[in-house]
């Protein structure tokens, strides 16, 4: 079995860190780290322990409903585990082996875990379904974690930590790369309202540290655009830091302890420019990461983090907005609604930012993943990446006409354009929440 | 990779590994496998600004900024380069791959 996308090479993996584990060590070393993971990650031990497999979770998975492979299936993906951690952690299955749903370590093990583990978008609908709660992103992100320790990740994780490691963020943006986007963002708005309307980086004491989406500076720029406008007609002192410019903690998807090195990075730059709130971009993983684990894993932490479309919710009042003439629906990013409670704000922001808003069928907590979740945005798995989102193709061409697909993360942001151009959907203008506020906005000559 | 008799290190994705490998004799090579049929100045133009700013920059221009200042639409960016800004003009301009959520 070849994994579906490209793993990284040796020598890339141990300059990040993680140089491979010889083929003769993998079996102790995987079985040591799961181990290691049956202490400081408890809640894996419940989801390997108690299926029953029910079923229920395939027609719930659009992974499976999408690629109709088997191992796809939820409960069938967390088996690849939990057969392992059955032989090897529990009783019954070293006295029985296969008789009690046990399997050996063999050579085909990991490649199983490469290709299946990172068919899974950790999005966690199958939990929202499942009778006992069994969320298998928790087994996702474990099994991804063992392999990265194994010095198994696919090249573009690896790609990442790699830029993370030089620049401090993953897109690779040196520090005058960042202040000359900064400018040109800012002379964009000076184009558009006659106003002087800043996007400060590394100012020191400002109350506010806004940490933009990956991407915000590169494609997304209306993201970025209508969060300056907000805090600029507010009013407030905020700063963006050039050692955490970007939301997305990508450790959450291959490695743990990458993930709190991130948190620790967010940790820091909030101390050294002094600010006792911090302001997640639309970002969906970032979200969880930073509001999940930040103070748990890394705290306790003196300041208050809270979300872009949060904070812009709770101003939305006294914003001078004019109704955009538009149809628009909202996807929920899977972090945000199953993971972190952004659900209602963004529904409050669009409404008062445009005429007609649509609900797409799921929605909320039951909304269907984009398919590009937990990093699978890889060129060499666009074929399964399609296959991946087209529960969320239905979903949009149920709808009929749109003007606008709002979609607050960047990841689906780069995911929901090439999943509706390979079903047909067209003229439709995507991108996310902030877009609209900072369209919305009368500013200056608008 | 061997072309023109030069040996030339490629990644998974086909990107120069060393920026500095770049030459023009590369560009037609990479056109073929990002759906490029045939170089035109307008082509030249995005993969001139693109090389600019790297040597300045160290990384790719905003995609709205590399619109403005070579004075195509986004629309014609992709007519260029069909598999996008990112990907199909970064490769042809020897740039390594954007990376992140792209």
């Amino acid at each position: 079995m070849k994994p579906p996308m490209h793993i990284a090479k040796e020598k890339d993996t141990a300059a990040i860190g993680f140089p491979l584990v010889p083929e003769n060590d993998q079996q102790a070393v995987t079985l040591s780290k799961m181990k290691d993971l049956q202490s400081s990650m408890r809640s894996l031990m419940v989801m390997l322990d108690n299926c029953t497999k029910c079923g229920n979770c395939a027609k719930q998975c659009h992974s499976y409903l999408g690629t109709e492979d088997y191992f796809n299936f939820p409960a069938a993906r967390a088996e690849l585990m939990r057969r392992i951690y059955k032989r090897y952690f529990t009783w019954v299955g070293r006295t029985f082996g296969r008789f009690a749903g046990a399997e050996d370590f063999d050579d085909e093990t990991l490649n199983k875990w490469l290709t299946y583990f990172y068919q899974c978008n950790e999005c966690r609908r199958c939990a929202q379904f499942c009778p006992f709660g069994i969320d298998t992103a928790e087994v996702t992100i474990a099994a991804r974690h063992i392999l990265s320790e194994l010095g198994l990740m696919p090249k573009f994780m690896q790609g990442i930590a790699a830029n993370m490691e030089k620049t401090g963020n993953n897109m690779g943006i040196p520090i005058p790369a960042i202040l000359d986007c900064a400018e040109f963002m800012e002379d964009e708005m000076l184009e558009e309202t006659g106003l002087s309307i800043k996007i400060p980086i590394d100012k020191p004491n400002s109350d506010i540290l806004y940490i933009p989406s990956s991407a915000d500076f590169f494609t997304n720029i209306d993201t970025m655009i209508g969060a300056a406008k907000l805090f600029h007609y507010l009013g407030v002192n905020w700063t963006i830091s050039s050692n955490i410019l970007e939301a997305a903690n990508f450790g959450l998807l291959f490695n743990l302890n990458v993930m709190r090195e991130h948190n620790e990075r967010l940790k820091t730059a909030a101390g050294a420019v002094g600010a006792k709130l911090v302001i997640q971009g639309e970002c969906g993983h970032g979200w969880r990461a930073a509001k999940m684990y930040t103070e748990g894993s890394n705290g306790p932490v003196d300041f208050e983090i809270i979300h872009i479309l949060e904070y812009c919710a709770q101003h939305l009042e006294k914003l001078p907005l004019k109704k955009l003439p538009m149809r628009v629906t909202l996807h929920d990013p899977c972090n945000y609604a199953r993971a972190g409670e952004i659900i209602e704000q963004p529904r409050a922001i669009i409404r008062a930012c445009v005429t007609e808003f649509v609900e797409m069928t799921p929605n909320r907590e039951n909304n269907f993943c984009c398919g590009g979740g937990s990093g699978i945005l890889m060129d060499e798995m666009m074929e399964i990446r399609m296959k991946l989102g087209k529960k969320k193709a239905e979903q949009v061409s149920a709808l009929g006409k749109l003007d606008y697909l709002a979609m607050p993360c960047s990841i689906c942001k780069a995911q929901i354009p090439a999943v509706m151009k390979h079903y047909g959907i067209d003229n439709l203008s995507m991108g996310g929440v902030m877009d609209l506020v900072g369209k919305a906005m009368i500013l200056g000559k608008n | 990779m061997i072309i023109d008799g030069k040996e030339i290190e490629l990644d998974e994705d086909g990107f120069l590994v060393d920026p500095a490998d770049w030459a023009e004799n590369l560009v037609e090579y990479f056109a073929k496998q990002e759906d490029v049929s045939e170089l035109t100045e307008k082509h030249w133009k995005v993969i001139n600004y693109l090389r600019d700013y790297f040597k300045k920059f160290e990384v790719a221009p905003m995609v709205r900024k590399l619109c403005k200042e070579t004075g195509f639409s986004l629309k014609e960016i992709y007519e260029l380069f069909p598999t996008g800004p990112a990907k199909g003009a970064c490769k042809l301009a020897g740039l390594p791959k954007p990376t992140g959520c792209v």
